[in-house]
């Protein structure tokens, strides 16, 4: 009981330099509780069941990624405090307490500052999950039913899986502390504070780092994109090694260097700020190679998003090119077709095209014919006509897909083989390219050939003006349908009203928030790493006040420790989520250049807050 | 002795506490130091000598009274004036070195005059010539904390003599140092002092490090007892300073 008042006491006096770590905390649990809310929210259930089936296992993967965020988190977080801590705590043993008892002082004293924010993260969450569902809603453009309630399942997770992860890391530092000698825990915030000075080290890890760092690089751009998904975990293994060779290398190197050159050191404040900075750099060197790690999965997530986006929007522009197509063997069905949908609906666009189905499972379509039908559809023209022995797929759009433009693959079509050479997503037949995927574009020439000992279907795509006339033109168009021998029509009709796909665009945001997320994160280790820092700064910004620095000079002095601090990371994970979104863009068929540069300046924006606001603290906590 | 006046002290009082429960630590002391002046200042623990060192160091400011620093009285002037006389005006020795464990010796040296802008070529001229006088040329590459209590505070005397101060105010400089480390460092004052290179007013309690001063000026109760001048034996200096301990009694620890 006196051990849990002590702490308590404790934990309340102290409550200042615990709060960046409280705050820190009630961020990840208020974004994982966000999350698990939805799921248990039914906010997305107006989309139905297959939607919210969809929605609901990208937001369960979300949580175990965001749970393996946490446990990562947790373990730095409570890192620099039982650092922190141990110092302070390690005087008691002058007071004759054991190293057991100081340990289960410090477990107390965690469990407050977890307690505290799991509280705090959960109530905020509760507070702000119809904000987050209506923000989730917004950015997806979808129509969500937000509701204002609390649901005891997600809160429970959330504790869970907070509470679980949280006593992992208290026990560890409990036994850290058990096992500690009395000097290291006295002496623990200055250990690793020096740096080995040995510039062959260095060099052997900076070069180590870049040759790593481009390896990644190179090993994820690089062939085909099944070549780059199958060394896309290499790359990325590649790239994170790199970026913690190259912080732990190269960076205290080149500062090392600097601080060699008496002509660069000796200039105003540098003398300060970058042996500050060389100083701290065994311990930092990992919180910023963390950030940049984080960076550029942030990045990547939020191209991810967007990419996945752009997907969406070409697989409803696929779907929707025809509203209503017939297959049929009458020759002179078109017309009819046309006067029935013209009695509901007014026609936007028509198009008619023929094909031979050469056998049950190919249908075979002229170049010449899918050129006008291109045309006439307002599509892309196909690039080159296929050569006699030559055929082009017809596929569609999909969500993720390996297969190449450029293949050779022999397809029998009838009796002849063919070379199947390109793969081409342009919807010239419709919704029905998708739904039968057996179409197949052979040259003028062979089509000829082959209708010799084919039968000849027709195919007419109608496309209405206006979709609210859709059922009534699809009710019209229906009493042709027929399947006799003689008379074998059938018919597709794509609901433009139709919101399979919606899961999709919830899938884009997501990323989006997971982009935010890890980017406000990777601020928050840094405020929180240089909030620490300031501590412990505290008595030599005293000492350079009393040897008559004032306090305008050491609050530059600061202001450009703490900048480098924020920008090493920064332009790190700038050049490497350059590769990393422009690989992605590669095997997603798109350009997200923008996406990149939109992110990039979103990070140095919350980079830039947080910059701000961690000069005013700092510059409070030392006193200038 | 020179006539050039560095510090002129009128009046000075010092007293802390609400109105009613005022504790007055300085009673009306006056002080005058020459250029080339090495004064010590001895005093019974609470006798007021950090108090003055404080105000002296223009990092606490008086009640009533005057204290002049190079023609100007710091009692009156702004802060920014304040830093700026801190920084080009005076030199501080403490008793705790206070180094920068960030840097090297030599970057520790040097910090002053990089943050005043003066050329690399300068700073380097200026901290070999310091440096050899101190015998730390050798440690200059090294951090503080591989160096001795003795190399440090020799490092620190450079530091505090890198601008050519007014005046060094040195607080207990040899108070954590071993016997000869304290005598080597005192060796080294005396030295830079007699060469004209700066005028020294070190606050000690240790009798024997007041015998390498010129004067040493003995507080008590806030007020200034008395002074003594060294002549020219140090050994009979430092027997005159223990009969005046002894005369005044107190805590000198």
């Amino acid at each position: 009981m006196r051990m849990l008042r002590f702490s308590f006491i404790n934990f309340r006096n102290g409550f200042k330099s615990y709060l960046s770590l409280v705050l820190s905390l009630s961020f990840s649990i208020l974004v994982l509780y966000n999350f698990q809310n939805i799921i248990y929210s039914e906010a997305f259930a107006v989309l139905g069941q297959r939607n919210k089936q969809y929605i609901d296992m990208l937001i369960q993967t979300v949580s175990v990624v965001l749970v393996c965020f946490l446990f990562f988190f947790v373990w730095y977080a409570t890192n620099v405090f039982l650092t922190r801590r141990k110092r302070e705590i390690g005087i008691y043993i002058f007071m004759g307490m054991s190293n057991r008892k100081i340990g289960s002082l410090y477990m107390i004293e965690i469990s407050f500052v977890g307690i505290t924010a799991l509280l705090a993260g959960v109530g905020f969450g509760v507070l702000f999950a119809g904000l987050f569902q209506l923000v989730m809603g917004a950015v997806s453009d979808t129509e969500i039913d937000v509701r204002f309630g609390v649901s005891y399942k997600p809160v429970v997770f959330t504790a869970v899986s907070f509470l679980t992860v949280y006593l992992i890391f208290a026990l560890k530092g409990y036994w850290n502390i058990v096992r500690s000698s009395v000097l290291s825990m006295i002496s623990a915030a200055r250990q690793n504070e020096y740096v080995h000075r040995k510039s062959q080290v260095f060099i052997v890890k900076a070069v180590l780092g870049i040759l790593v760092l481009a390896a990644g690089y190179v090993l994820a751009n690089k062939g085909t994109n099944q070549d780059m998904l199958a060394n896309a975990l290499l790359a990325v293994v590649l790239v994170i090694v790199g970026v913690y060779l190259l912080f732990g290398g190269l960076i205290p190197l080149v500062f090392q260097t600097l601080a060699g050159r008496k002509s660069f050191l000796y200039s105003g404040q540098r003398c300060l700020w970058v042996n500050q900075t060389i100083f701290r750099m065994r311990k930092n060197y990992r919180t910023y190679a963390m950030v940049c790690i984080i960076g550029i999965c942030s990045a990547t997530a939020l191209a991810t998003g967007f990419a996945m986006r752009e997907r969406y929007n070409n697989m409803i522009l696929f779907d929707n090119q025809y509203t209503f197509q017939l297959l049929t063997n009458q020759p002179n069905l078109g017309e009819q077709a046309e006067r029935l949908i013209r009695g509901e609906a007014d026609i936007a666009c028509q198009t008619s095209l023929e094909a031979l189905s050469v056998d049950r499972d190919h249908l075979v379509v002229a170049y010449s014919d899918v050129k006008r039908a291109a045309q006439e559809g307002g599509l892309s023209p196909i690039v080159r006509e296929p050569a006699d022995n030559e055929t082009f797929y017809l596929s569609h759009q999909m969500l993720l897909s390996l297969i190449m433009g450029n293949r050779q693959i022999p397809v029998t079509l009838g009796d002849e083989i063919f070379q199947e050479t390109e793969v081409i997503r342009q919807p010239y037949v419709g919704y029905m390219q998708k739904q039968m995927g057996c179409f197949y574009i052979v040259s003028d020439t062979a089509y000829e050939r082959l209708r010799q000992k084919s039968q000849t279907l027709y195919i007419h795509n109608y496309k209405i003006a206006d979709d609210t006339d859709f059922e009534r033109a699809r009710a019209a168009i229906d009493v042709l349908i027929s399947n006799t021998d003689e008379n074998y029509t059938a018919r597709v009709a794509v609901n433009p009203f139709d919101n399979d796909l919606e899961w999709i665009k919830v899938l884009h945001a997501l990323c989006v928030f997971m982009f935010l997320v890890f980017i406000v994160a990777g601020g928050c280790i840094m405020f929180m790493k240089l909030y620490n820092d300031a501590f412990e700064e505290k008595e030599r910004y005293l000492v350079l006040k009393k040897i008559g620095f004032s306090s305008r000079t050491l609050a530059a002095s600061v202001a450009k420790e703490l900048l480098g601090a924020y920008m090493l990371p920064f332009v790190v994970m700038t050049v490497s989520a350059y590769f990393s979104v422009n690989a992605l863009g590669r095997m997603m068929y798109t350009n997200l250049f923008s996406i990149y540069l939109v992110s990039m300046l979103v990070v140095l924006g919350v980079f830039a807050l947080c910059y701000i606001l961690s000069v005013a603290v700092y510059r409070k906590n030392v006193g200038v | 002795m020179n006539d050039k006046k560095v510090v002129e002290i009128k009046n000075l009082v010092k007293s802390y506490g609400a109105k009613d429960f005022q504790t007055t630590v300085l009673k009306g002391i006056d002080l005058t130091i020459y250029k080339d002046d090495f004064i010590a200042i001895m005093g019974p623990s609470g006798s007021g000598k950090t108090t003055l060192l404080n105000i002296l160091s223009t990092i606490d400011k008086p009640t009533q009274g005057t204290v002049m620093l190079d023609g100007k009285d710091v009692t009156r002037i702004s802060n920014k004036e304040l830093a700026k006389l801190r920084k080009d005006k005076i030199g501080f020795v403490f008793q705790d070195y206070n180094l920068l464990d960030t840097m090297t010796l030599q970057d520790n040296i040097a910090l002053p005059l990089a943050l005043d802008g003066v050329p690399a070529r300068q700073i380097l001229e200026r901290i070999r010539e310091l440096s050899a006088a101190f015998g730390i040329e050798e440690q200059l590459r090294k951090y503080p904390y591989q160096l001795s209590g003795g190399q440090k505070q020799r490092g620190a005397v450079c530091r505090a003599l890198i601008t050519n101060p007014e005046i060094i105010f040195a607080d207990e400089p040899t108070g954590a140092l071993d016997s000869k480390a304290g005598k080597d460092l005192l060796h080294c004052l005396r030295r830079v002092n007699e060469s004209g290179q700066a005028t020294i007013l070190m606050v000690t309690h240790d009798p024997h490090s007041a015998s390498y001063a010129k004067d040493v000026y003995l507080l008590s109760d806030g007020m200034m007892k008395c002074r003594i001048g060294r002549g020219s034996d140090r050994k009979e200096f430092y027997n005159r300073i223990i009969d005046l301990q002894t005369s005044i009694g107190g805590d000198f620890s």
